[in-house]
């Protein structure tokens, strides 16, 4: 009973981080698809130097923490003159990080459209490019629709990292009102069922759309 | 402004003090690591044999888990320190990691077991191995194999989660990058330093892993 | 024909076996002995629980009525005799299931190390032995992976013989095989039959049911629809079923098939 009405009191507050988390995740992922896909596309297609700067930006990103790259560009940039407010810096931060790991999941796609589908195609006169777009893409995208929604679940967790430069998330609001109302279990128990709540509806909500989108009898295996 | 200025050098000086930092981030990853795949591993075993007890409590111990960020677990397990049982910074920090790759394992663990064709287990049984035995003797030595990718996958990530051990104020390399960051008042070039540190660890333990992983595999089999 | 064999004991007794699967009731109330030295072996349509006949035997599958004895031994459930049942029980399988992780050598040393705490060494000098009986001790040292079909069920039989069961059971033992494979399969079959092994085989291998069979079982829609000697049930059966059934596999697998020096 106490917990509930605790929670009441509370939950105005948490709303608003939760809205800035959710605004958070929505940012990092268009923006992480955004690089993201024409990554995917020149660490496959592309040629020399493409290649290599595709590859070396997707491995050094995924091969070093968010914090570090959170950290680059919130007190880094600085230095070089660029000035972010918390909030973009924090979007282009796990945009960028997030942007590497669903290339991988482009490219993972792409490469499991078969060989057959692309020869197919040039068979008919298409260009490479055509290809690509015409063929290869429209079918890579829906394959990559079920680790494309963990990494949504994932940016959701992962935004409370935006508390570490102060961004009014979700985190940041219960670690606020702990010091207000020194209640750190109740207040860490509700954030945690928001959390819960809000990626289970999420999980639900990819779920139904995967299978309405679904091409009977095609799918890429997942992982969970 | 810029990398290259008289400050760089100061950074550049302080490198031994973060490579201090990278044994306690090592330390941490490790324990982490043990613990995380050790709870893992059991709970996915009660998640395919277990009882519906231990089924449904690897169930909802998973799903949990894994819908909270892991720096809501860090808090909890410090905030439960500080009002019941006193958990130091080091152990929250190293619980929290684990819980958080214990949940993820399971599904990597369960995956890989359920991946064994059944008539292995049948196999076994027929020859008259206990239910144990044919676990331990056949399922887990190729399931195990199995995992390894996955596996190696979800360590390099408790590696990098391990920099959030940050808030809790433990000198791990995280923390101690911002020291040198605020002292020198050269964030950019520090934050690169210790990017570089974190991007040569995971490199070589990617590779590490990907050399185990051909020496223990099977001849001929297909993965 | 081992006919002439002294048949003594019987060694299997299955009384009115039932079994259902959901709704469908698979095993409806079967009746077999089989004696020591005996081969038997079992046809009938798919799907019509042959394989969970056998699977019952052994209870890879749990029947729901009736009772199996092995010598004087009523086979349950109770798991502190279920492991020394089945260490009695050789058992082969339609898709081989060597495990994967093990050379030749110790899929079949395992049984012995694990089961019968049997010591490594004398373990795998038992194991070559056995691998030698089947004709694959030059193989000792390979991984299923890196096995044929054939070599891969020589092996699992073996693996089998190596726990010295009392009775062996085969469930399809050739039918995932290439044909030209098959006959190395039925070879070692009918050796282990001619060393006067007790043996259960599911199998539509005409040749080898002549050869081998002491009686023959068709079992069709979960009872036992007619049973007999081979000449009985290929010359003359009783049933029309039978018969039908009889000539349905003639035309499918060839009246006789690759049982080498068969040759009629
Ligand atoms: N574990 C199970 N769960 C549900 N139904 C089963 C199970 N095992 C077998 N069945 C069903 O029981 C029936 C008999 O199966 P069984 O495998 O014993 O047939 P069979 O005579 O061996 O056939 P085949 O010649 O195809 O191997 C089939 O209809 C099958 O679908
Ligand atoms: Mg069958």
């Amino acid at each position: 009973m106490e917990m509930i009405q605790f929670f009441i009191k509370i939950w105005p507050e948490l709303y608003k981080g939760l809205l800035v988390s959710l605004q958070l995740s929505a940012g990092a992922l268009l923006l992480g698809l955004a690089i993201g896909l024409p990554m995917a596309l020149a660490r496959t297609y592309g040629k020399g130097l493409v290649k290599t700067l595709a590859t070396a930006y997707i491995e050094i990103i995924r091969g070093t923490p968010m914090i570090v790259q959170l950290f680059i560009i919130y007190y880094g940039l600085p230095d070089f003159g660029i000035l972010l407010d918390r909030m973009p810096a924090a979007i282009i931060a796990l945009g960028i990080n997030s942007s590497a790991y669903q290339a991988e999941y482009f490219r993972g796609a792409i490469l499991s459209i078969d060989e057959g589908q692309g020869l197919a195609a040039q068979a008919l006169g298409m260009t490479k490019s055509q290809t690509i777009v015409n063929i290869i893409l429209p079918q890579a995208l829906r394959l990559v629709l079920p680790p494309w929604s963990n990494e949504l679940i994932y940016m959701v967790k992962y935004t409370s990292v935006a508390f570490l430069i102060a961004v009014p998330e979700l985190m940041a609001r219960g670690k606020m009102i702990i010091t207000q109302t020194f209640k750190p279990m109740e207040t860490l128990f509700w954030v945690g069922a928001i959390y819960v709540v809000v990626l289970s509806v999420i999980a639900k909500a990819v779920d139904i759309i995967e299978k309405k989108l679904a091409i009977p009898g095609f799918q890429m295996s997942r992982e969970d | 402004m810029g990398l290259i200025n008289d400050k760089a050098f100061d950074v550049l000086r302080s490198i031994p003090y973060l490579l201090e930092g990278v044994g306690i981030t090592l330390e941490i990853t490790v324990i982490a690591l043990v613990l995380g795949t050790i709870a893992g591993l059991f709970l996915a075993l009660c998640r395919v044999y277990g009882g519906s007890f231990l089924h449904n409590f690897a169930v909802v111990y998973s799903r949990i888990i894994r819908s909270l960020p892991l720096l809501v677990i860090v808090f909890m397990l410090y905030f439960l320190g500080s009002e019941i049982i006193n958990i130091p910074a080091f152990w929250a920090a190293v619980l929290a990691l684990a819980m958080h790759t214990s949940a993820y394992q399971i599904e990597i663990f369960r995956g890989a077991i359920q991946s064994i064709n059944k008539g292995q287990m049948e196999a076994a049984l027929a020859l008259g191995m206990s239910k144990y035995q044919s676990i331990f003797a056949v399922i887990l030595p190729q399931s195990l194999r199995r995992a390894i990718p996955y596996w190696a996958n979800e360590a390099t990530i408790v590696l990098k989660d391990s920099a959030m051990a940050y808030v809790l104020g433990i000198t791990e390399l995280m923390r101690r990058s911002e020291y040198v960051s605020a002292r020198t008042a050269q964030p950019m070039l520090t934050y690169i330093v210790s990017g570089l540190i974190y991007l040569i660890m995971t490199y070589a333990f990617t590779k590490s892993m990907a050399k185990v992983e051909s020496k223990v595999r099977i001849p001929g089999l297909e993965r | 024909m081992k006919g002439e064999f002294l048949m003594t004991e019987p060694i299997l007794r299955i009384n009115n076996l039932h079994k259902k699967f959901k709704d469908t009731e698979v095993l409806k109330g079967v009746t077999l002995t089989v004696n020591e030295g005996e081969v038997v072996v079992i046809i009938g349509p798919s799907g019509t629980g042959k394989s969970t006949l056998l699977r019952c035997i052994n209870r890879l599958t749990e029947p729901d009525a009736g009772e199996i004895y092995l010598g004087e031994h009523k086979i349950e459930s109770a798991k502190s005799n279920l492991t020394k049942v089945r260490q009695r029980i050789g058992m082969v399988f339609q898709d081989f299931n060597l495990f994967n992780h093990l050379t030749a050598l110790q899929n079949v040393a395992i049984g012995p190390i694990k089961v019968k705490k049997m010591n490594k060494k004398d373990a795998l000098e038992l194991a070559m032995r056995e691998l030698e009986r089947v004709g694959m001790a030059d193989k000792a040292q390979n991984y299923p992976a890196e096995l044929s079909g054939g070599q891969k069920q020589r092996v699992a039989i073996a693996r089998a013989l190596a726990m010295d069961p009392e009775i062996m059971l085969f469930d399809e033992p050739t039918s995932a095989l290439d044909p030209e494979l098959i006959g190395e399969v039925l070879e070692v079959m009918k050796k282990l039959a001619d060393a006067g092994m007790t043996m259960v085989v599911v199998s539509h291998e005409m040749g080898f049911a002549r050869e081998a069979a002491d009686r023959i079982v068709f079992l069709e829609d979960g009872v036992i629809a007619e049973m007999g000697s081979p000449e009985k049930i290929f010359n003359n059966p009783e049933k029309e079923r039978t018969r039908e059934f009889i000539s349905k596999i003639a035309r499918l697998h060839g009246s006789d098939s690759e049982m080498p020096g068969t040759g009629s």
